[in-house]
C-alpha cells in the first residue's frame, strides 16, 4: 500500500482514511469574523487620575491654609496686660515702750492705690515687606544718592531761576529744538 | 515656507521689542563720555539711580516726615536719576567738545530746550524737557562754568508742580518755579 496519500494526498486514497476525513472535516478551521456575544460584559478600566488630582489639590490647599494660619497666629500675639500697682503703705509701728513721745507723729493715711494698666496691643505691620540687611544697606545708599541728586537738581534749577530773573542775562531761546 | 514665516515673525517681534526698549529709555542720556574728566576734577559727584534702586530708596522714605513725604510723591513715578558733576581747581579743564555727545542726544526727538542762559562771567545754564504728549517725560539740566560741569538727567514723568514744592526743603532756597497751571490760577486770583 502506498502511504503517499496520508503524506501529501497523492496516490491511491485509503477508503478508511477518506471516511475519517469526512467525519473530521466538519471540524476543520473555517475563516469567519469573530462573534462577540451580546451579553458579554467587558470589565471597564477605571481612570483614577482626576480623583487623585483633586485629592492632591485639596491636601495642598489644607497644608497652605494651615501654614498661613500658624504664621498668622505667630504674628498676632495676644495682648499682654501689665499691671503696675503702687507699693502698699508701711504698717503702723506701735510703740513698745510706755514712754509717750512728745511730738506725735502725724497719722499715716494710706494713699489711694494707683493702678496703671499698660496694655500692649499688636500694631499692624507696615505694608512694605521687610528688607534684608544687604538690601537695606543698598536702599539706604540709594536714598542718600537720590537726596543728593535732588538737592543738586533743585540747586541748579534755583540758579537757573535766579539768572532768568536777572535782566542782564540773555535768554537765548525758549523754543523747541528737537 | 512655514519656517520663513516663523523667522519673519520672530524678527518682527525682536524689532518691536527693541523699539519698545529704546522708547522706554528715550529720556535717559548717556553720560559716559564725561567719565574721563573725573581724573582732572577736584570734586566729582556721580549719581546713578535706576528704577530698581529708586523703588528701594522710596521704601525707606517715611510718610511721617513732611519733607520725605513730598520727595516720595515726587519720585513715585520716576525711572531714574543720573547726575555727573565735576568741579575743577583751574580753568579750561574741559572743552565744548566734551559736551557734544550729550548735546547731540538732547537735540533728538522729544527734547525741548526750555531755558538757555549764557553768561561770560557765570557760565551757561540749559534746561531741557522731554515731552510725551502733554506730560513731561524727562528733564535734563546742563551747567557749565569755568571750573564746573554738571549734567542732571531725570528719567520718567517729572511733575514740575511737585518739584516746585521741594523749594526750601532739602536745604535748598526757594526756587520760585511756577508751572503754567499754577501761574494761570495765580493770575486769575
Amino acid at each position: 500500500m502506498n502511504d503517499d496519500y496520508l503524506w501529501d494526498k497523492t496516490g491511491e486514497p485509503d477508503p478508511e482514511v477518506q471516511k475519517l476525513e469526512e467525519i473530521l472535516g466538519t471540524l476543520r478551521y473555517q475563516p469567519a469574523p469573530l462573534e462577540i456575544p451580546e451579553d458579554l460584559q467587558l470589565p471597564r478600566r477605571r481612570n483614577y487620575f482626576p480623583w487623585l488630582a483633586i485629592a492632591a489639590s485639596v491636601l495642598l490647599a489644607i497644608l497652605i491654609g494651615g501654614l498661613w494660619l500658624s504664621m498668622r497666629s505667630r504674628r498676632e500675639p495676644t495682648p499682654i496686660e501689665a499691671k503696675l500697682t503702687a507699693p502698699a503703705p508701711a504698717k503702723e509701728v506701735t510703740p513698745t515702750s510706755s514712754v509717750t513721745p512728745e511730738h506725735k507723729l502725724p497719722e499715716l493715711k494710706p494713699e489711694p492705690r494707683e493702678e496703671v494698666v499698660v496694655v500692649h496691643k499688636h500694631r499692624p505691620r507696615s505694608s512694605a515687606p521687610l528688607l534684608s540687611k544687604s538690601e537695606r544697606e543698598e536702599a539706604l545708599m540709594a536714598k542718600e544718592q537720590m537726596m543728593l541728586a535732588l538737592r543738586l537738581t533743585t540747586e541748579k534749577l534755583s540758579l537757573v531761576h535766579k539768572k532768568t530773573q536777572n535782566p542782564a542775562n540773555q535768554i537765548k531761546n525758549q523754543h523747541r529744538v528737537g | 515656507m512655514k519656517s520663513l514665516i516663523k523667522t519673519t515673525l520672530i524678527a518682527l517681534l525682536l524689532v518691536a521689542a527693541s523699539a519698545l526698549a529704546a522708547n522706554a529709555q528715550d529720556s535717559r542720556i548717556q553720560m559716559s563720555s564725561l567719565d574721563h574728566l573725573a581724573a582732572k576734577a577736584s570734586q566729582t559727584v556721580d549719581v546713578n539711580i535706576d528704577e530698581r534702586l529708586m523703588k528701594m530708596a522710596v521704601r525707606l522714605l517715611s510718610d511721617k516726615d513732611e519733607d520725605e513725604r513730598d520727595v516720595k510723591k515726587l519720585v513715585a513715578g520716576l525711572k531714574g536719576i543720573y547726575v555727573k558733576s565735576f568741579e575743577f581747581e583751574t580753568d579750561g579743564q574741559f572743552v565744548v567738545a566734551d559736551l557734544e555727545p550729550i548735546r547731540t542726544q538732547l537735540r533728538g526727538a522729544g527734547w525741548t530746550r526750555m531755558v538757555n542762559v549764557t553768561s561770560k562771567k557765570e557760565g551757561n545754564l540749559e534746561v531741557y524737557l522731554q515731552f510725551a504728549g502733554e506730560t513731561v517725560n524727562g528733564l535734563a539740566v546742563l551747567v557749565t562754568d569755568d571750573k564746573e560741569l554738571t549734567v542732571v538727567n531725570i528719567v520718567g514723568p517729572v511733575d514740575l508742580d511737585k518739584l516746585a514744592q521741594l523749594e526750601g526743603q532739602l536745604g535748598v532756597p526757594e526756587l520760585g518755579i511756577e508751572s503754567s497751571k499754577t501761574k494761570k490760577k495765580n493770575e486769575e486770583q
